[in-house]
């Protein structure tokens, strides 16, 4: 008995509209059952009672005079007194070395036409420019100190037109460039004896948002590249080679970093000769990468270790020796892999920067606590103080995490 | 006499003695002595753990035998590392699970070797890589990353990234274990093209209908030896041990 069915393809048809609406929305995902609902209230409550202490604290309560009397000290610390420069002005040194940083970043959007190379571009010009407009007297920030500030944009428009409109400019050239304003910005803050106008300035007067950012570029540019080098040391098939990155990597990852920077300040002078540079700041540098680098080791190993061997396999079947596996195919995919937790590692260190209040450094954090112990007519005003550093830290972290989140979804094509 | 009628290709190309290998106090390998003519098509079957992989594995040095000697087109297999790279670029190998890089394009994998290891300049890397893919048939993937593609489609890629090195041998790893049953008809599409074309060929393959098309021999391992070494129609119907007719049996 054979029956004819004849095949007729079924339409696809619309999905099911489950969302009707706010009221709709809102009774699937607030109020699906009674103890949903009753969480709802409850967290409703609670959030208006936060918001409305909270704001009501920010805008009456609070006094934030104490932010506008640290003023510019927040970004420089001691830099520009008196007791750092006798008799002459150094404002320009660090606005100028912002000025090369803005250029840069200009030229790294017109290179790479990014949309992030110009949001961050934008975003560092645009509020270096704002400060020029603070609404301090002309006797307190001069002309000088604003038009340089000011200056920030047309560096920015200027790096950019170089890039986008000569053939001068390439992305490797950017990186160049950028290892050098690292070192022209340090040349400049510390000053050259004998140059006239570039006099000397300790770097015991470093401070500020400026010290952290500088040890957290240096520690970040130079952890990675460290840390990588120990993760494939410590996966070497030397037994020399990796015994020692796995001695290194476990000492360093051992001990609380507040120790190493004690042990930096006491125990390096013991060990090396009196004539060897015992800049603190640098020693602290040091350990700070070094710290950050064992970190780094084990982030970077992981996502070595998440590979399929199959994919080395099929680069050694193809005849490329082994350090061009690693470079090429195994060393890209663990780094993209593992992307959060680097990012993770460098915001840790950023915040970590302001353990050098050990060595006597006043970073960012240190310079809000010295001068309320300097000056105690703020003393009742701390809370205020330490809420806007907190702010200004996370305003930096989050940018590294929203940078980092940029570059996963740019790298995720094609992936999975 | 060839199923391929190349009666004129003589030449040993892939010489074993006496191979042998262990992973820890497992004896994998235990006496592997063969030789395949420039030009043969072999497909080796087997049960899982019988050695299959792991021999094709050792015939580009993935794995390291322990005793006897594999000399692989002139070339001694030792633990030279001069040897090594120059059998690799030698030897094209296809895996069962492709592993194709999935950081970069189609076009990418296939001129990557060419251009790091036979310094093609990158132009004439790609003009390989296009005709390969013509070959193969999916010339308009080229700039897709491998997981756009299907599994059919990845695993021609991967051939054509092996050939783009232009190898005097071609190894398959259990090309179309990983694969549906249409993707498995167009993966061996290619695999026929290619026997056909003269290239030595060893294959680990479940597909008896292709083997017995195209191959001059089936081997057969069991235990870490072969145990069974025949063209296709004395393989299927008079195989000498009663083990080759237990398996065939089993899988057919």
């Amino acid at each position: 008995m054979a029956v004819n069915l004849e095949y007729t393809p079924a339409e696809p048809l619309p999905p099911p509209r489950s969302e009707i609406g706010a009221i709709g929305w809102a009774r699937a995902n607030l109020f699906s059952a009674w103890y949903n609902g009753v969480l709802t209230v409850v967290a409703a409550l609670v959030s208006i009672l936060v918001l409305w202490f909270g704001l009501k604290w920010v805008f009456i309560a609070a006094d934030w005079t104490v932010v506008v009397e640290l003023g510019g000290r927040f970004i420089l610390g001691q830099y520009n007194t008196e007791a750092a420069c006798p008799g002459q002005n150094c404002f320009w040194r660090p606005q100028v070395s912002l000025l090369l940083v803005t250029a840069l970043l200009g030229m790294a959007w017109g290179t790479s036409g990014n949309p992030m190379a110009r949001t961050i571009a934008l975003l560092v010009g645009g509020v270096a420019a704002a400060l020029a407009f603070l609404p301090y007297r002309l006797e307190t920030m001069g002309l000088d100190v604003r038009l340089l500030l000011l200056a920030n944009l047309p560096a920015l428009a200027a790096g950019w037109a170089l890039a986008r409109y000569t053939s001068l400019i390439t992305l490797g050239r950017v990186v160049m460039l950028g290892v050098a304003v690292f070192v022209i910005t340090l040349a400049l803050l510390r000053g050259l004896p004998g140059v006239p106008g570039l006099m000397p300035v300790s770097v015991i007067h470093w401070g500020g948002l400026m010290l952290n950012l500088l040890l957290a570029v240096a520690g970040i540019t130079l952890s990675l590249p460290i840390g990588i080098g120990l993760a494939l040391g410590r996966r070497s098939r030397l037994p020399v080679l990796k015994i020692l990155c796995v001695v290194f990597i476990e000492v360093f990852r051992g001990v609380p970093l507040i120790t190493l920077l004690f042990m930096s300040k006491v125990l390096v002078p013991l060990a090396f000769p009196d004539n060897f540079p015992q800049e603190p700041l640098f020693l602290a540098g040091v350990v700070i990468t070094l710290f950050s680098a064992a970190y780094m080791a084990e982030n970077i190993r992981g996502g070595l270790q998440a590979l399929h061997p199959g994919q080395a396999e099929a680069a050694r079947a193809l005849g490329l020796p082994g350090w061009q596996t690693t470079l090429l195919i195994s060393l890209p995919q663990a780094i993209r892999n593992v992307i959060p937790a680097i990012v993770g590692q460098f915001i840790a260190l950023f915040k970590d920067t302001s353990l050098v209040y050990i060595i006597a450094m006043q970073d960012l954090v240190n310079i809000g606590k010295v001068f309320i112990q300097g000056n105690t007519e703020y003393l009742d005003h701390a809370r205020e103080l330490f809420i806007f550093v907190a702010v200004v830290f996370w305003i930096f972290t989050y940018g590294m995490s929203w940078v980092s989140d940029r570059i996963e979804r740019n790298l995720g094509v094609g992936e999975r | 006499m060839t199923a391929n009628g190349n009666t004129a290709a003589v030449e040993d190309i892939i010489i074993c003695h006496d191979v042998h290998k262990w992973y820890g106090n497992f004896h994998a390998l235990r006496g592997i002595t063969t030789t395949v003519k420039k030009g043969e098509v072999v497909v080796i079957i087997g049960p899982s753990g019988s050695g299959k992989s792991t021999f094709i594995r050792t015939l580009n040095r993935l794995e390291q035998h322990q005793r006897g000697d594999i000399t692989v087109d002139g070339i001694e297999l030792t633990n030279d590392v001069r040897n090594i790279d120059a059998i690799r670029r030698d030897v094209g190998m296809v895996f069962q699970s492709f592993n194709l890089f999935p950081h970069l394009t189609v076009l990418r994998n296939i001129t990557l070797a060419p251009n790091k290891v036979r310094k093609l300049p990158m132009h004439e890397a790609e003009g390989i890589a296009m005709e390969l893919l013509d070959r193969v048939g999916i010339p308009e993937q080229a700039d897709k990353y491998p997981a756009q593609l299907s599994g059919g489609q990845q695993q021609r890629v991967a051939i054509a990234r092996a050939l783009a090195m232009q190898p005097n041998i071609m190894l398959f790893d259990e090309p179309t274990s990983a694969l549906d049953p249409e993707m498995i008809k167009e993966v061996l599409e290619v695999m026929r093209e290619l026997a056909k074309s003269q290239m030595t060929i060893l294959a680990v393959s479940h597909e008896l209908g292709f083997a017995r098309e195209v191959a001059d021999r089936i081997m057969m391992f069991d235990e870490g030896r072969i145990v069974e070494d025949q063209p296709p129609d004395e393989f299927f119907n008079n195989p000498r041990h009663e083990r080759v007719k237990h398996f065939l049996s089993q899988i057919l």
